[in-house]
């Protein structure tokens, strides 16, 4: 079925690395996925795993001493990797919008909320500051922000969190981009106004048929919106399949390990299972695989040799030498402990 | 039911609102507003709500870490309320916290064997520094860090290793009650299982009394026996946690409920999805706190502000829908 639909974006062996002093940091090495039309990618993993770096990848978005060294970001048949400054300039915020975890250093302070909206009309679109002022209370408007009139004229300070995630999305959705990228947009929000804005996100993307890459650690807000997901570890791509396969059957002991360690709501959990170890420095990976260390799964051969990410079946894409055993633990029960 | 270790009894902390070069009082944010609990010994209660809801306050007024301005604290007997500072500070020998961010809750220019054994110096167990530290390795080792590293300073640790140094030294004084103030919100998934996981086993090794304040109530889930809802300032729910979970009697907690994305594709639940956010505890609504979001709002609701109840046994809700 995913083959039908359009391709959006492409990403193909995406590395981007970071020369600091104590060495090269491998923050993204080697990472492919695609992103059709109308749908939501998940990308999920934890703090240093290199999903940021990717999202600031895609729109070239990184300084130094960060540097996208190799690979292919294709978006509607182009590479944006090729493009001048001036056309990517013209890609952000009109076709590949972004919102960010923090909104509070995300907007400018000293800026009001209305011209800051206007700032991405007024340079993508050839429109008046007063028409550009009257969209953004529509936009305002549309993303459920109580008395637009007089918000818009408002600094952020004088925005609650949650408020202030919407001005965001408006101002991503403000030239109605085709493709949406949220890196971890409702973190630092409580959980009754993250159920606000994802649902506002998702409803404003369905109306226009965009596609979503969205970035977070949180396993519950990616079954809720995701279609598809890709698991990173340590600057990979681990897992990559549709969201009812990583739930039931995942066949990477490292996402096994996360979902079998998160206490949840829908069932009663006698013991955690625990990843063992930390996520690894990233100035020193290990060597083969690089979850081998605190893998329960691991053989001399993990030790040695990297393995790839490679098709165990139609759509279902896992970078791990031993399959075949997590399977068979998957197959007693994902919940082991229950 | 166990012994009551802990009785709070109107608990109220306001902080005042100061402006102008004066620094006049123009106001009071409302942040614990009358509130009663108990925990029991041995038991694990879990307080939850959002950003502003009064949790924090409430567990550092239960310490005298804050001055509360009304209302009874009764620790193991005795009524800690008024007591002198000197004599607060022997009670907390039996009351220890751990904090949220481990990055800023341990002194950065001491080494963590002296993070550790501070309390017992304070205190003056184990006099003889060779005893201490060996304490010390002791309840490192016990925590999952190896003793070989007390000489170390804080920054050399990751934040799931610093949170275990901030319980090695809550543990330090074998405290009674360990008030848990969000502690492993800052930490990643596969390391917040490894410490939610250690701080049960502790409980059970040293017969710890847990106040466990969370605002993720898939944590508050798997780690309370007994659970309390804070609104605004306010209790609006106490139970059991399977009755909690099965049973959800006031409307916010039910929303909260709802609002916790759960991951499993599967599942299937009603999503309640409040309006607005949460109004400044500066100046609250009047009647029920939780009235102008509410979904199942009543006139009464805007006018009169409902008690805590015990509505079954055991279960407590503030809310005027189960007022017959």
């Amino acid at each position: 079925m995913e083959n039908k639909k359009k391709l959006l974006l492409e990403i193909k062996d995406l590395k981007t690395h970071f020369f600091t002093e104590d060495g090269v940091v491998k923050a993204v090495d080697g990472v492919d996925f695609e992103v059709y039309q109308g749908e939501t990618l998940g990308i999920v993993g934890e703090s240093g795993c290199g999903k940021s770096v990717t999202a600031f990848s895609i729109l070239r978005l990184l300084d130094y001493p960060g540097k996208t060294i190799g690979g292919e970001v294709i978006f509607k048949g182009e590479n944006l990797l090729k493009k001048t400054e001036d056309e990517m300039r013209e890609i952000r915020g009109k076709e590949i919008a972004m919102i960010f975890q923090e909104p509070m250093t995300a907007l400018n302070p000293v800026l009001t909320v209305g011209f800051q909206i206007s700032e991405a009309l007024l340079m993508h679109f050839k429109i008046s500051k007063g028409e550009a002022k009257k969209k953004s209370v529509e936009l305002l408007k549309k993303v459920g922000i109580p008395i637009p009139e007089q918000r818009v004229n408002e600094y952020p300070h004088q925005l609650s969190g949650g408020m202030r995630q919407r001005a965001m999305i408006a101002m991503a959705m403000s030239c109605d981009p085709i493709l949406l990228i949220a890196d971890e947009p409702t973190t630092a929000l409580d959980v009754t106004i993250q159920a606000q804005i994802l649902d506002l996100m998702m409803t404003l993307l369905k109306e226009f048929n965009g596609s979503l890459i969205m970035i977070t650690h949180d396993l519950g807000v990616i079954a809720e919106i995701a279609d598809r997901i890709a698991v990173m570890y340590a600057g990979k791509v681990v897992e990559y399949t549709d969201k009812k396969t990583i739930f039931h059957h995942p066949l990477h002991p490292y996402t096994l390990g996360l979902l079998t360690s998160i206490p949840r709501l829908d069932i009663e959990m006698k013991r955690l299972n625990v990843i063992p170890g930390i996520v690894p420095n990233p100035l020193h990976f290990p060597s083969g695989c690089k979850f081998h260390p605190r893998c329960r799964f691991a053989t001399d051969r993990c030790k040695k040799e990297e393995p790839s990410l490679i098709k165990i079946e139609e759509g279902h894409l896992v970078k791990c030498w031993n399959v075949d055993k997590v399977l068979k633990e998957v197959k007693k029960g994902l919940l082991v402990e229950v | 039911m166990a012994n009551s270790l802990l009785q709070v009894k109107n608990l109220v902390k306001f902080f005042p609102i100061k402006k102008g070069i004066f620094r006049k009082t123009v106001g009071w944010i409302k942040a614990v507003d009358d509130i009663s609990f108990e925990v029991y010994e041995g038991e694990t209660l879990g307080l939850v709500g959002e950003s502003g809801c009064g949790k924090t306050t409430t567990a550092l007024t239960i310490l005298r870490l804050e001055e509360p301005n009304k209302g009874q604290i009764i620790f193991d007997g005795k009524d800690i309320t008024r007591i002198k500072r000197s004599d607060m500070q022997k009670e907390r020998k039996n009351m220890q916290i751990i904090f949220q961010d481990p990055y800023s809750s341990l002194d950065p220019r001491m080494r963590i064997k002296d993070i550790i054994a501070e309390g017992m110096l304070t205190h003056n167990i184990l006099k003889n520094a060779q005893e201490r530290y060996k304490k010390v390795g002791e309840l490192l080792e016990r925590v999952g860090i190896s003793a070989e590293y007390m000489d170390r300073f804080p920054h050399e640790f990751s934040g799931g290793q610093r949170q275990r140094i901030g319980i090695a030294r809550a543990l330090a004084l074998e405290p009674k009650i360990i008030m848990c103030d969000e502690a492993v919100s800052a930490l990643d998934v596969s390391i917040r299982s490894q410490i939610i996981n250690l701080l049960k086993d502790l409980q059970e090794e040293y017969n710890l009394t847990y106040l466990f304040v969370a605002h993720d109530l898939s944590v508050i889930k798997y780690i309370s026996d007994r659970v309390v809802v804070m609104y605004l300032g306010k209790i609006v729910e106490i139970a059991d946690k399977k009755e909690f979970f099965n049973d959800t009697f006031h409307p916010y907690a039910q929303a909260l409920i709802s609002a916790v994305p759960v991951p499993n594709p599967d599942y299937k639940k009603e999503r309640i999805l409040l309006q607005g956010d949460v109004p400044s505890p500066a100046n609250p609504p009047k009647g029920c706190r939780f009235h102008p979001r509410c979904f199942k709002v009543m006139k009464i609701c805007s006018e009169i502000e409902p008690k805590l109840k015990e509505i079954k046994a055991g279960h407590f809700c503030a809310c005027h829908l189960y007022d017959n």
